[in-house]
């Protein structure tokens, strides 16, 4: 999932005080999974910009709305009626969602309230943690599905650096070594053999360096 | 009561059984300006049902929970207590004092120590300048 948090309330209101009327729109894809954009962090950030406009005695309309998914049009129609009553959207879902309400809703401006990070999952209640880069070339088969691009701090694709400390990362000690973990899992797999395989490094022409990516299928196009 | 009265809610834990039938009615017209309101479990309240609440007109929000030990969600009470927490800074956040929210562990169907933390919590509020309403169109 897209691991987001919220931007600090000056942030928003900075970019916001000029519109009379505000839609604030969550999104409950990713972004409610990592508690910065969902429902609840919709209905929290829409309450606080009240309480804090009301504080300064003003009185702008603050309307919200959620979105199961703010990167797809046939979702995005579901404010269609709410979008045109309002001077400015402000957008709780991903840099995709914000972009997505900047296409369909072109004579509006869309105002971003996340920042946005990775691509990572919940390791534990409350903990999200990075753990793909969209590379494009996924290699994790070879690597006991730790990626070494990611979870590694120095991207080595043949072997630890040999910097890491009882499984701790060198860079800085609160990250567990990539390759420390890789090793391991595929030890544990019984399939450390992988490793003796040379991987090229990585080609990053299939990364964000050649611009914005795009995935084509014919089969799912109407 | 003394004083003008103050739009204070209070959320407070069923499991604290600190209203029998109709009581709370009762209880309630001896303290204007007082909503009480029940709930399955302190952990029930999140950091935007707070803040919510103070945007819709209450100068304070109380919430009651059980001991963490006699929660009878386990972890209600000890995360209702988080969340409290959480609010409070994002009131911070806004320039609101988060003494508006307060969160305490009673002992159930003890309506004296209910009445006490009333008094306390209503002057702290009186005391505090009132947040605007919010204007009708």
């Amino acid at each position: 999932m897209i691991v987001a948090t919220l931007k600090e309330i000056d942030e928003i209101r900075k970019m916001i005080d000029r519109y009379d009327s505000v839609l604030v729109v969550g999104c409950d894809s990713c972004v409610a999974e990592c508690a910065a954009g969902g429902s609840r962090e919709t209905m929290l950030l829409t309450a606080a910009l009240k309480l804090s406009y009301l504080k300064d005695h003003k009185n702008p309309t603050i309307t919200e709305a959620v979105l199961d998914r703010q990167c797809v049009d046939d979702f995005i129609d579901q404010i269609a009626d709410q979008a045109p009553e309002h001077d400015a959207i402000l957008s709780l879902g991903c840099g995709a969602g914000v972009q997505a309400l900047a296409r369909v809703y072109r004579d509006k401006p869309i105002i971003p309230a996340l920042n946005t990070l990775f691509i990572g999952e919940t390791v534990s209640r409350g903990v999200w943690q990075e753990n793909c880069l969209g590379c494009g070339n996924c290699k994790l088969g070879y690597f006991g599905a730790v990626c070494p691009v990611t979870r590694c701090s120095k991207k080595l694709m043949n072997g630890p650096c040999g910097g890491s400390k009882g499984g701790r990362c060198e860079v800085n000690p609160e990250i567990a070594c990539g390759w420390d973990m890789i090793i391991r899992r595929l030890d544990a797999l019984g399939e450390l053999d992988r490793l003796t395989e040379y991987v090229p490094p990585c080609d990053w022409s299939t990364s964000h360096s050649g611009g914005p990516r795009k995935v084509i299928r014919e089969d799912q196009q109407p | 009561m003394e004083g003008k009265p103050v739009k204070i809610v209070v959320y407070h834990c069923k499991n604290l059984r600190l209203f029998k039938d109709g009581e709370q009615k009762v209880f309630n017209r001896k303290w204007p300006g007082l909503s009480l309101v029940s709930i399955p479990c302190s952990g029930k309240v999140e950091a935007h049902h707070l803040l919510k609440t103070l945007a819709g007109g209450a100068q304070g929000v109380l919430i009651l929970a059980c001991a963490e030990s006699a929660c009878q969600y386990l972890e209600g009470s000890a995360r209702s207590r988080k969340r409290v927490d959480y609010a409070g800074q994002w009131l911070q956040k806004v320039g609101i004092s988060p003494e508006r929210l307060d969160f305490v562990r009673v002992p159930p169907m003890d309506r004296v120590a209910l009445e006490n933390l009333l008094r306390e919590f209503t002057s702290k509020i009186q005391s505090l300048e009132v947040i605007p309403a919010i204007a009708k169109a």
